[in-house]
C-alpha cells in the first residue's frame, strides 16, 4: 500500500511537471466553454457570412449541448488517450520502472497508481469542462426544460474509465506509445461495430456517448442507461485486470 | 554462509542460447567480480536474480529465499544499481530517495536520515539541481545511494564503472570499497584491473556457465601459470640459453619474442635455481631478468581462448 501512495504521489507531480495536466485541463475547459458560444453564435457567424442562407431554427441550449458531446466523446477523450498513451512506454523506454520495481513496488501498484492519476485528473478536468458549458449554457439560455443533464455527462464521464482500460491494457502489451493509441483506437471501433448489432445494440456501454443528448431532451429515460453503464464498468474493471496480469509476466 | 546462490541456471533468447547451465554462490561479506566478455551474459543473469527475466530453467536463491519472476521479495535484500541508471528527470536527489524511501515504506525521519548519509557517502549532499542536468557519474552515485536505502543484504552493480573516466571510476571504487563492510557486493565488469582493485572473490563467465570461480588467490594459484621473462643482448646468447639441457623442457611452453623469451611453469622456485646456475656457468648475461606473477587479465584471456 505504500508503494501504491507513493507512487501515485509521483504521477501526479509528474502530471503536473510535464504539463500532462494542464494541457488537458486546457482542452476540456476549451470544449466546456465553446460549445455554449459556438451553439449560439454559429447560425449568426454563418449567416453574415452567406447571406442567401436561411437558418431553419433559432439556436437552443440542447445545441449547446449537442455540441459539448460532440466534442467530448470526439476529439476531447482522443486528446486524452493520446496524452496518456506514453504513460508507461516513456517508463520502458527509459528504465525508470526498473529501480522502482526492484526497490520492492508491486507492478500492481504501478498499474494501479497510473490508472487512479490519469482517472482523477480526467475527472477534475471533464466536469470542469461541464461546469462551464452548464454555466454558459445558463447564462445564454436559461432554459428550465432540460431534464438529467448532469446524469447524462455522468454517462460519457464512464466511459472515460472504459478507454482508460484500454488504453492501459495497450500500454502494458505494447512497447511504442503510437501503438498502445493505435490498439485503444481499433479496440473502440470494434466495440463501436458490435454496437450496430440490433440484439445487443440496446445493452451496449456504445449507449454512454451517443444517446445523451437524447436523454437531456426527454426522449430516452435513466433506465436505458443502467445497463449498459454496469457493462461499461465491467469491462473497465476486466480491462484493467488484465493490464495487471499482463504487467505481471512482462520482461522490464 | 551464501547471499547468492545460483543452481543450473539456463536461459536462450530464440535460438541463442545465453545461459547454459550456471553455477554460483556468492559468499556473504565478500566484494564478487563477475567477470565477462561483453555480450557474455552478466547483466541477463543480474535481470534473472532480480526477477525481471524468467529463466528457462533453474534456481535462483537470495538470501535462502527462492527468487520469482515479475514478484519483488527477493529484492528487499538487494540494492540494484543498473550499467545505465536512470531516474525521473526533474527530481532532486533528495526528492528521488524520498520517493523510494516511501516505496519501500521507511518512516519520513528514518529516509531523510539515510537519504542524508548516502548522499554524503555518493558526494551528492547539497545538490539541488535536478536529475536531469547529472553528468554520467553523478547518476552512477546516486545510483549506489538509491540502491543502499534499504540497508540491503547484497548489492547488485551491473557494470558500474564501464562508461566513467578515471576520476569517476575512482569515486564509484572507492564508494563500493567503502561499504563492502556492511554489505556483499556483486558486480559485473570487463575492467579487470577494477576486479583486481578492489575484489575479493571473482568468477569468468564464459560460454553460458562459469568457466573459473573462487577467490582471487586461488584462482590465480589454480589455473595462472608463473611466468619468468629473460631478455638477452644478443641473438648469440639467446640460442645458447635454449641449448642447455635444463631449459629445453621448458621450451615447448615458452614464448619467444625478438631477443626475449618468457619461461612458463607451476613450480618457478626450482627453475629459478636452476637458472642462476646455468648462467652462472655458461657466462651468459641476461639484461633483463623479470619474474611475472599470474594476473587476472593472463588467466581471462586463457579463458577465453
Amino acid at each position: 500500500m505504500s508503494g501504491y501512495i507513493a507512487f501515485v504521489k509521483k504521477e501526479f507531480t509528474e502530471n503536473m511537471k510535464n504539463y500532462r495536466f494542464l494541457i488537458l485541463f486546457a482542452v476540456f475547459l476549451i470544449f466546456g466553454i465553446t460549445s455554449a458560444f459556438l451553439a449560439k453564435y454559429t447560425p449568426e457567424i454563418l449567416s453574415a457570412l452567406t447571406k442567401d442562407m436561411e437558418m431553419s431554427s433559432e439556436p437552443a441550449a440542447l445545441d449547446a449541448w449537442k455540441q459539448f458531446y460532440k466534442n467530448m466523446s470526439g476529439v476531447g477523450f482522443s486528446a486524452f488517450i493520446i496524452l496518456y498513451g506514453n504513460s508507461l512506454s516513456n517508463e520502458y523506454s527509459k528504465g525508470t520502472l526498473v529501480l522502482m520495481v526492484t526497490k520492492g513496488l508491486s507492478r500492481k501498484a504501478v498499474i494501479l497508481a497510473k490508472y487512479t492519476v490519469a482517472a482523477v485528473l480526467m475527472t477534475v478536468s471533464y466536469w470542469t469542462s461541464y461546469a462551464a458549458t452548464y454555466g454558459c449554457t445558463a447564462l445564454l439560455w436559461n432554459d428550465r426544460t432540460l431534464s438529467h443533464v448532469a446524469l447524462a455527462a455522468s454517462a460519457l464521464w464512464l466511459s472515460g474509465f472504459l478507454y482508460l482500460s484500454i488504453l492501459m491494457t495497450g500500454c502494458v502489451m505494447f512497447r511504442q506509445t503510437f501503438t498502445s493509441i493505435l490498439f485503444t483506437g481499433g479496440m473502440a471501433a470494434l466495440l463501436s461495430l458490435a454496437g450496430m448489432a440490433e440484439p445487443i445494440a440496446r445493452f451496449h456501454p456504445f449507449i454512454l456517448t451517443s444517446k445523451n443528448v437524447d436523454l437531456i431532451s426527454g426522449t430516452t429515460v435513466p433506465a436505458d442507461f443502467i445497463i449498459p453503464a454496469l457493462i461499461s464498468v465491467m469491462i473497465s474493471v476486466f480491462g484493467l485486470l488484465t493490464a495487471i496480469r499482463l504487467f505481471n509476466k512482462k520482461q522490464l | 554462509m551464501n547471499v547468492l546462490t545460483i543452481q543450473n541456471l539456463s536461459k536462450s533468447f530464440g535460438k541463442q542460447k545465453i545461459i547454459d547451465h550456471l553455477n554460483l554462490s556468492v559468499p556473504k561479506g565478500s566484494i564478487f567480480g563477475f567477470i565477462g566478455k561483453n555480450g557474455a551474459g552478466k547483466t541477463t543473469t543480474m535481470k534473472m536474480v532480480l526477477g525481471l527475466l524468467q529463466p528457462d530453467n533453474g534456481e535462483i536463491h537470495v538470501c535462502h529465499e527462492p527468487v520469482r519472476f515479475g514478484q519483488t521479495k527477493t529484492n528487499q535484500y538487494i540494492g540494484y544499481l543498473p550499467d545505465v541508471p536512470e531516474f525521473y528527470n526533474y527530481m532532486t536527489p533528495a526528492q528521488y530517495l524520498k520517493l523510494c524511501g516511501d516505496i519501500i515504506g521507511l518512516s519520513k525521519s528514518e529516509t531523510s536520515q539515510r537519504g542524508q548519509e548516502l548522499l554524503s557517502l555518493a558526494g551528492l549532499n547539497g545538490v539541488t539541481k535536478p536529475i536531469g542536468g547529472f553528468s554520467r557519474g553523478m547518476k552512477q552515485r546516486l545510483g549506489i545511494a538509491q540502491a543502499l536505502l534499504t540497508h540491503p543484504s547484497l548489492l547488485i552493480c551491473d557494470e558500474p564503472t564501464s562508461a566513467l573516466d578515471p576520476t569517476g571510476r575512482k569515486e564509484i571504487l572507492d564508494i563500493l570499497h567503502k561499504i563492502s563492510r556492511t554489505t556483499t557486493v556483486l558486480f559485473s565488469t570487463h575492467i579487470l584491473s577494477d576486479v583486481e582493485r578492489i575484489c575479493d572473490h571473482a568468477a569468468f563467465l564464459h560460454g553460458g556457465n562459469i568457466a573459473v570461480s573462487g577467490t582471487l588467490a586461488e584462482m590465480k594459484a589454480l589455473h595462472g601459470h608463473d611466468r619468468l621473462l629473460l631478455e638477452f643482448s644478443t641473438d648469440r646468447d639467446l640460442q645458447l640459453f635454449k641449448k642447455q639441457k635444463f631449459i629445453e623442457p621448458l621450451l615447448p611452453d615458452s614464448e619467444e619474442n625478438n631477443r626475449k623469451i618468457i619461461l612458463h611453469s607451476r613450480s618457478m622456485e626450482t627453475v629459478q635455481q636452476s637458472l642462476f646456475g646455468v648462467l652462472a656457468a655458461t657466462g651468459i648475461r641476461p639484461v633483463k631478468i623479470e619474474l611475472m606473477e599470474p594476473s587476472l587479465e593472463s588467466l581471462f584471456l586463457e579463458v577465453v581462448k
